[in-house]
């Protein structure tokens, strides 16, 4: 009897709540633009993909120090980032452009959109190197396959995986080298990595290739300590990281979207909004749309 | 000649068992020996106390505190438990006592298959199931405290009910009845004769349960939100101290890693004091 009465009131209770919350947030979703508390998703300290946006919108202080809100949820992967924004009217994040989708926006930024040949031509500010580390003793095998990446067969494939190639190419020629070359480092370099991989050894069929997903971080320091025979980085080497005696090459450029719900009315952001919102300056969409 | 070549064999299976038997000693006493010599330098440079005691994680500036994060795991796990155990002891009592048999021919295995679900699949679950439910019922992003807290007290179900289970099918049947015969119902019977008699078994239970909640990382990180704050309210977001292992080691260098090994050494320490804490209380019950 006593155990029955208890069950009700719980229900009581829980129903109560919901009626109170569903009313509470019932308001938003009329009018003009999104309105309500902004979501803002960012990746984890150290990723390349963070590193470079946190540079290109600002989001530091005069120490150059990344001042990302820390009310901003993190992930470490590209599709639960996806996945968050896809299902959350009110967030912000952003992603490679290669990854892009159609389960979310991306958002315009100073007023250009976010295509492989706006950030070609520079218009779109948002882009980053992807690079590939040498240390100081590189078998003869490793600097073939960059030449390989360099060339225009290479170059072509980056530009078919949705990365910017670079222009000036020159000629491959299978080289009938045997052995192996190991790769390390960042993950969003890594898939093109793959597709290249599989290009050189349909060339080279007697080369196996191992790519290791280590992080750009991990990537540059094995190739300091010649643990693998290239690093890919999905950022700018540090200073720290130059002073090892270190080769970088780039091998493409990768555009940043800065991607919202599709629900989101908002088309264009500017680099300053983007960076006060990432800062924390700005924390509802109503202050956005003013 | 025959005896001494059997001899040898024996001598020879003997060794080799006592390796098998070394085995996980050394496994373990390797880990604790990588965990230490990485993590407790890190610890030292940055400081004991600003380490532990400090609110503010910003790797990048050197700036690395984690009590946010030992908050953030006590907070979880403390919610895991409190949706968990309550809900496992019932179905356990429920699977022994009150439940026919075709019932627990469904129920059972549906629970040890609940056990055999890998944790990503469990986040993923969150993420696209409870995370956009919590959305609509309570606004906000829908990750955080109590999405976490709700998908490890799921996750941790299939330990307690188990053990428990079994526990309480060990205590002697004439408990139960005796309790019966002397004028108690038979829910009271449970509750009150059964179930404590069966004491150690559920604390067990309840130990490996934050045990496994404490060390959950993929599913965690999944739904938790991450952020590094130390959250004011059960909708806020959380980050665990497995979650901030797994979400910056792949791209730490220097001191960030050592300082995110120092991290799984505090968490060492407290599953440490959480199963002899565990063992101490199941000596004094029994």
């Amino acid at each position: 009897m006593k155990m029955k009465k208890f069950l009700a009131l719980g229900l009581c209770a829980m129903m109560a709540v919901t009626t109170f919350v569903s009313c509470g947030s019932s308001d938003s979703g009329s009018g003009e633009g999104p309105t309500g508390d902004i979501t803002v998703v960012s990746r984890e300290e150290g990723s390349g993909t963070r590193g470079a946006f946190v540079e290109l919108m600002g989001v530091m202080d005069e120490e150059e120090n990344d001042i990302t809100t820390q009310n901003a949820e993190v992930t470490n992967s590209t599709s639960v980032m996806m996945q968050t924004v896809a299902g959350n009217d009110a967030a912000i994040g952003y992603v490679s452009l290669g990854s892009l989708s159609d389960d979310v926006k991306a958002l315009k930024v100073d007023g250009v959109e976010a295509t492989v040949d706006n950030v070609k031509s520079g218009d779109y500010k948002v882009a980053r190197p992807f690079n590939i580390v040498k240390g100081k003793n590189v078998s003869e095998l490793a600097q073939d396959f960059e030449k390989y990446i360099m060339s225009e067969e290479g170059q072509a494939t980056v530009a078919e995986e949705g990365y910017i190639r670079e222009d000036n190419t020159e000629e491959y020629t299978a080289s009938g080298l045997s052995g192996k070359i190991t790769l390390a480092g960042s993950t969003s370099v890594a898939p093109v990595m793959e597709v290249l991989a599989e290009g050189y050894k349909a060339l080279n069929p007697d080369v196996e290739i191992e790519i290791q997903q280590t992080g750009s971080g991990a990537g540059i320091e094995s190739a300091i300590a010649g643990t693998c025979d290239l690093g890919m980085s999905s950022r700018a080497l540090t200073e720290d990281e130059l002073a090892q005696g270190l080769t970088v090459t780039e091998i493409a450029t990768d555009g940043i979207a800065v991607i919202v719900n599709n629900n989101n009315t908002i088309e264009d952001l500017t680099t300053d909004i983007i960076g006060q919102i990432f800062k924390g300056e700005i924390t509802t969409w109503d202050e956005v749309t003013k | 000649m025959e005896i001494s070549r059997n001899q040898f064999k024996e001598k020879i299976m003997k060794l080799v068992f006592l390796v098998t038997a070394m085995a996980s000693i050394i496994a373990v006493i390797v880990i604790c020996g990588f965990l230490f010599v990485n993590g407790v330098p890190a610890i030292k440079e940055i400081g004991v106390k600003e380490f532990l005691l400090g609110m503010e994680w910003l790797p990048m500036q050197e700036i690395f505190g984690i009590l946010p994060m030992i908050v953030g795991s006590i907070y979880v796990t403390a919610g895991a438990i409190i949706i968990g155990v309550p809900i496992g002891i019932f179905s356990a009592v429920y699977l022994v006592r009150f439940c026919n048999e075709k019932v627990y021919k469904i129920v059972k295995p549906a629970v040890e298959l609940m056990a055999g679900i890998p944790s990503i699949v469990y986040g993923f679950f969150g993420l696209v199931v409870i995370v956009p439910a919590f959305q609509t019922i309570f606004g906000g992003s829908g990750k955080g405290l109590l999405t976490a807290s709700l998908l490890l007290g799921i996750m941790i179900l299939p330990t307690i009910i188990s053990v428990v289970e079994s526990s309480l099918r060990a205590v002697p049947e004439h408990y139960y009845e005796g309790a019966l015969a002397l004028g108690a119902t038979r829910e009271r019977s449970m509750f009150f004769v059964t179930l404590p008699a069966a004491k150690s078994g559920v604390l067990a239970g309840v130990a490996l349960g934050i045990g496994r909640a404490i060390g959950e990382t993929m599913a965690v990180v999944m739904v938790a939100g991450n952020q590094p704050i130390i959250p004011d309210s059960i909708l806020s977001g959380v980050r665990t101290m497995t979650s901030n292992v797994v979400l910056e080691m792949g791209y730490a260098s220097g001191l960030h890693r050592e300082a995110l090994i120092a991290t799984a050494v505090v968490l060492f320490v407290f599953i440490l004091l959480i199963n002899l804490s565990f063992s101490a209380l199941k000596r004094r019950a029994d």
